[in-house]
């Protein structure tokens, strides 16, 4: 699923590993995120999305669903 | 509480190296006990080595996923694929070596079971999480 983490995560000058830390995940699945393959479970969706303060619809782009 | 607890054990990284040693041991028992001490011996050094492995090689992502305490939600994906796998490759092999036993024109012992027990699990297993929602 398309979706704004790594935009996001650069404007703030996070590394995928502080994200990662933040998240409770590796920094393996922050890179498989941004890079479309995979797709967080909606508990690590809400919690990213509450990380960068916005909508959840804002950060993940379902038109291919 | 005991599946928190269960948890923190087999996120630890100690859990499955120690998991190795422990079953390299049960098989040397159990080969002590048959009259084969030596290839026990041999059992009991590759489930070591590979148990060790497994500890010092913790640079590697699917090593960490191995052990334990590199999973996440992501790898508990990978982890219930890779066990599907696991299963189904399984499957398919007591499948052959059943149709081969009977093709030999033996009972196809003990491969039926097997193959029954694998059978009723899935089909519990699939009862109990519907069930489950």
């Amino acid at each position: 699923m398309k979706n704004k983490v790594r935009v996001l995560r650069t404007q703030r000058n996070l590394a995928q590993g502080q994200l990662a830390d933040a998240m409770g995940v590796s920094r393996q699945t922050i890179n498989s995120i941004e890079n479309d393959r995979y797709t967080p479970s909606l508990p690590l969706a809400i919690a990213l999305a509450r990380y960068f303060g916005v909508a959840v619809e804002e950060m993940f782009d379902d038109q291919g669903l | 509480m005991i599946r928190v607890c269960s948890q923190q054990i087999t996120r630890s990284k100690w859990f499955i190296p120690g998991f190795c040693l422990f079953l390299g041991l049960v098989v040397f028992g159990a080969s002590w006990i048959g009259g084969h001490p030596g290839a026990g011996a041999v059992s009991l050094a590759l489930m070591a080595g590979f148990g060790l492995l497994i500890l010092l090689a913790g640079r590697s992502e699917t090593i960490r996923g191995l052990r334990g305490d590199g999973r996440d939600e992501r790898f508990a994906q990978i982890d219930l694929r890779a066990t599907a796998v696991a299963g189904l490759v399984l499957i398919l092999a007591l499948i052959a070596a059943w149709l081969t036993q009977i093709a030999s024109g033996h009972t196809g012992r003990p491969y039926d079971w097997l193959l029954a027990v694998a059978g009723l699990a899935y089909i519990f297993a699939v009862a109990f999480f519907r069930w489950r929602g």
